[in-house]
């Protein structure tokens, strides 16, 4: 029997019908045919007239078409599914197209796994950079209205600090009528004895008004009023944050009325602050508050509430209702100028900005915010990559479903609909990733709040997971979804149906091939620069393990604490730092031990300025700077300190003697080039400071930090200044940690009581300021070596299924006697070109990213041309490997298989 | 009705009865729409034939008006067919329709028909 559907559908053909209502016409009209058809057969007509008779039916054509036209060419198409309101309708699609999704997915589970799996990596690491900068720049403070709150700076002659001296702050509080409240508060190192325990913690010295400006209110007891901060001295109590309550008293509600000693004083516990509110700052927090009137008793040695030059409360004001930062600012300012003229000696130049609080004054905003940044693009560029591969993934596969998407088309879904369809699918998957990403998250994020920072400040490492971040992943997962998911759905409902229902090999290789390989590109390129990028830091922390520190950190143990705290005045305390040392150089094994008040590398090291005989600036702010540190005798020996020129200190140079100094080189050469600078004198802090002689040049070294410029340096003899804060440092054959045992017996001979804040080796103390080096590096390096394996997966794929497409070519080639080599040559070709592609945009994609990490790249260039060949190298090593398993698979092809195949 | 005319006149005629045609023959039972051309063929003894050109579109129409409605059937050991059934509303206007004919033919072969005196 004759087929008539394609003479229908021929005739049809300019209807343009929806393709199930096609498929059913020509079904009805077929039959009509045929019937006729069979009919003039049973009369007895030849199969020849029998075929021309049931022709005739369609022979006005034009007629038939015209008449449909006018009939079908209107009506609206798309299947109608549970119910018939377009809402109803919409829900029910969602919900077949979910079912069908789950479906799909499901037959093809090691697919599905991979793809949550890449995606919850990608997203994984977004969500948990993202709460890093939610903790560190979103949250607010967990105080009443913080947007009403701002932190005042003071700004002077190129300097800006957080910070103002108490006269001021109080002029500022009393003068102002933009504030309904201002209120001052100060870090405060603490050693906290009670129930036997000694503990070392920080906590803020806050004025009267603090808790009160902030709306803070106390979960057990009360909280620290004007009341407690009117007479210096006289109110020694103490409120304690929940976590302390919680961690330090056991939650006990005793705690209220119970006394402890801080810092060698006897304070009441007045009360817990509420639960969350740890201090003004977002990520450096306080376990207790102390009123400032009790300043000269928590800062055992200093008094600064009636110093107008010494700069040093930290200020937070509560904008009163209707006014703006601006207008405060202006109304602070006329303040600022009122306060110069009355004070022009320690005032000059003051002026106040506002920012917003919670970052120390937004010293530390523009430190993190580009830390993060640089994060966000890592952990971005990953998850793009991730993306990348799926979107391939999802190509090929929807190569393979061409036949299915096909059927769909022609029966009759619309070319949205089945985009829908392929759409549910991805965004199935991304929803997939992204709670396993969310997960990952809370995860890290529990993680980091057990890490003990190697820094000395209670940074809060925990990250808040909460509504922003869970928003932030399922945006994200979206964002993802539509990313990977609507290119290959767009390319693969873009079919022609016919050569599509044929299984035509040839389908739509050639555009869709470029873009798969676009994307390769695209894959090769962003791993590589991201492993540029780890590159780049692996290599900057091994030199960092060989620069010149100036000292050898290598066999030698510090421990450190704070006599001053302890209540030692400067005589008492230069007895306990003495007979300390003469103990421990006792000890066996040890080789030197010596003390200082600060040890480098610590970035708490602070400068002053120089005053070099005849050689004064006229003005204080021109004067060039120098660090220093207090030592005692045989302290260069202990660190491994070159002394180049002059003497060490001894101990007869105490405050009785001569007042001397030892320089170190970068000093010697800036401040008298040429000239032996032995018996020259200077002054450090001001023009009238005692002068001191210069008795010695030591080698230079690394002090605030291991990227900084070379500083002058200044030691000066610690018998001749105020003793507090100590590091003894002890350089000794034994095995460090039995010394730190030992050394730590000495000190709690000598004083039961004294908190030691650390005791490690010199070489776990550099561990700190390697530290962003080190997050970095292995976010680079762990985030580089996912990209690595995501893009050899890619390369992999997109090679096998090339060759798998061109088997028949491959087998036509080798029947033709082409070689094995040449086979290999034809596909390896390919592979390699496109790497190349991608490995030169990945360079000057590198060369782009790596410029933002100069600041944590020690002693490498950001150009460093051996980690660009190298990782170059490695990569096309990868890709290839990752070209050649899919090529020698293609020598394998029998050539009368591979004819036979189709 | 070789002659271009009289085929013109020829369809509109047709076109004018037509639905009235086809709605009469599925007022019994259902039917599909080869049955239906035949049925108008035989009945009018070869005078009326439907080609697929012209019934096709026609019941399409009707359906789409809701008068008639047509549905896959699967009989055992045939290929499913399109049966078209009267709805509710067809039989109305097929009742309208019928009377509305029964007075125009009636008054047509007035005027047309012979003198009966």
């Amino acid at each position: 029997m004759p087929e008539w559907k394609p003479e229908i559908r021929h005739r049809l053909a300019s209807l343009d019908l929806e393709p199930s209502r096609e498929a059913e016409i020509v079904e009805e009209l077929s039959q009509h045919l045929e019937d006729r058809y069979a009919e003039s057969l049973t009369r007895g007509a030849t199969q020849e007239e029998a075929c021309r008779a049931a022709i005739a039916e369609l022979s006005e054509s034009e007629l038939l078409t015209q008449e449909l036209r006018r009939v079908e060419r209107p009506a609206p198409h798309e299947s109608v599914l549970l119910g018939s309101n377009r809402r109803n309708r919409m829900l029910g699609d969602i919900w077949l197209d979910l079912r069908y999704a789950v479906r799909t997915l499901g037959k093809n589970p090691g697919f599905a796994a991979i793809a949550v799996l890449t995606l919850g990596l990608g997203l994984g690491a977004n969500t948990a950079i993202f709460s890093l900068v939610n903790t560190a720049l979103l949250r607010p403070l967990p105080v009443e209205r913080p947007d009403r709150l701002v932190t005042l700076n003071y700004a002077a002659q190129r300097q800006m600090l957080p910070a103002f001296s108490y006269p001021n702050y109080k002029d500022f509080r009393d003068r102002n009528n933009a504030f309904s409240g201002l209120l001052g508060y100060r870090f405060a190192q603490l050693s906290l004895s009670h129930d036997g325990v000694n503990e070392r913690l920080w906590g803020y010295l806050v004025t009267g008004n603090y808790f009160e400006t902030l709306g803070v209110k106390s979960a057990l007891g009360r909280v620290i009023s004007a009341d407690d901060d009117r007479s210096p001295g006289a109110t020694p109590v103490a409120v304690v944050s929940y976590k302390c309550w919680r961690q330090r008293f056991g939650g006990d509600p005793a705690v209220i009325g119970k006394n402890v000693i801080v810092n060698g004083r006897g304070y009441t516990i007045i009360g817990v602050a509420q639960p969350g509110f740890s201090g003004t700052e977002v990520i450096v927090t306080p376990e207790m508050w102390f009123p400032m009137a009790m300043q000269a008793q928590i800062e055992v040695g200093s008094q600064w509430l009636d110093d107008r030059g010494w700069k040093t409360v930290s200020l937070m004001g509560r904008l009163k209702p209707g006014v703006g930062v601006r207008q405060a600012q202006t109304e602070l300012n006329s303040i600022a100028l009122q306060l110069e003229s009355e004070y022009p000696d320690v005032n000059e130049g003051m002026r106040v900005t506002l920012v917003s609080p919670g970052l120390v004054g937004g010293e530390m905003r523009g430190a993190i915010v580009g830390f993060a940044g640089l994060l966000m693009v890592v952990v971005g560029m990953t998850l793009l990559l991730a993306c990348v591969n799926l979107a391939n993934l999802l190509l090929s596969r929807a190569t393979e479903r061409r036949r299915e998407i096909a059927v769909r088309l022609a029966l009759g879904a619309n070319r949205f609909r089945v985009m829908r369809q392929l759409l549910t699918e991805s965004l199935l998957l991304a929803a997939g990733g992204g709670v396993l990403g969310f997960l990952l998250a809370v995860w890290l994020a529990k993680l980091t709040a057990a890490i003990k920072l190697p820094i000395d400040v209670p940074l809060a490492t925990e990250l808040h997971v909460d509504i922003r971040v869970f928003i932030f992943a399922c945006l994200v997962s979206l964002g993802a979804g539509l990313l990977f998911g609507l290119l290959p759905a767009w390319q693969s409902t873009k079919t022609d149906l016919g050569q599509a229902l044929k299984n035509d090999a040839s389908f739509g290789s050639l555009p869709r091939s470029r873009l798969k390989s676009g994307l390769i590109v695209l894959q090769v390129a962003l791993s590589l620069a991201l492993l540029v990028g780890s590159g780049l830091m692996l290599r900057a922390l091994r030199k960092a393990q060989n620069i010149d520190l100036g000292y050898d950190p290598r066999r030698a143990i510090e421990m450190s604490f704070d006599l001053r705290l302890q209540g030692y005045d400067s005589a008492k305390g230069r007895e306990f730092q003495k007979s300390l040392l003469e103990r421990v150089r006792a000890l066996p094994g040890v080789e030197s031990a010596g003390a200082a008040n600060i040890i480098p590398v610590d970035l708490h090291i602070s400068s002053q300025p120089i005053f070099i005989e005849g050689q004064e600036p006229t003005r204080l702010a021109d004067a060039p700077r120098a660090l220093t540190s207090n030592i005692t005798p045989e302290y260069f020996r202990a660190m491994n300190t070159r002394l180049l020129r002059g003497r060490d200190f001894a101990e007869y140079d105490d405050d009785k003697a001569a007042r001397v100094a030892i320089i170190n080189e970068t000093f010697a050469r800036r401040f008298w080039p040429g000239e032996d600078p032995i018996g020259k004198r200077f002054a450090l802090g001001g023009p009238e400071s005692p002068k001191m002689q210069v008795i010695g040049v030591a080698q230079d070294g690394k002090y605030t930090g291991l990227n900084e410029n070379r500083w002058p340096f200044v030691y000066r003899p610690q018998w001749q200044y105020r003793v507090g804060a100590t590091t003894i440092v002890v350089r000794a054959e034994s095995d460090s940690q039995k010394m730190i045992a030992l050394v730590r017996g000495e000190l709690q001979q000598l004083d039961p009581n004294l908190p030691i804040a650390s005791a490690r080796t010199l070489v776990e103390r550099l561990s700190a300021p390697l530290l962003p080096a080190r997050i970095v590096a292995s976010a680079l390096g762990g985030f580089g070596l996912l990209a690595l394996l995501l893009a050899a997966i890619g390369i992999y794929g997109v090679m096998s299924y090339a060759v798998s497409r061109r088997t028949r070519e491959i087998g036509v080639r080798m029947a033709l006697g082409a070689q094995r080599g040449d086979v290999l040559m034809l596909v390896m070709g390919q592979g390699t070109a496109l790497t190349l592609i991608g490995v030169a945009v990945g360079l000057l994609a590198a060369f782009g990213l790596t410029r933002l990490m100069k600041s944590v790249l020690f002693g490498v260039s950001a150009t460093d041309p051996l980690t660009y060949v190298g990782v170059a190298a490695l990569l096309t090593c990868v890709a290839l490997l990752a070209c050649y398993i899919p090529a020698r698979r293609a020598t394998k092809v029998d050539p009368m298989i591979a004819l036979r195949c189709e | 009705m070789t002659n271009i005319n009289t085929r013109i006149f020829d369809r509109e005629l047709k076109k004018g009865s037509a639905e009235l045609l086809i709605l009469s023959l599925v007022e019994a039972r259902p039917r599909h729409g080869y049955e239906i051309s035949k049925l108008i063929e035989a009945r009018s003894g070869g005078a009326l034939s439907f080609h697929v050109a012209s019934l096709y579109p026609l019941l399409y129409r009707l359906e789409k008006r809701g008068w008639i409605k047509g549905q896959w059937v699967e009989k055992a050991g045939q290929r499913r067919r399109r049966y078209y059934k009267l709805t509710p509303e067809g039989k109305k206007v097929l009742k309208a329709q019928r009377s509305a004919w029964e007075s125009f033919v009636a008054a047509i072969s007035r005027i047309t028909g012979t003198e009966h005196a």
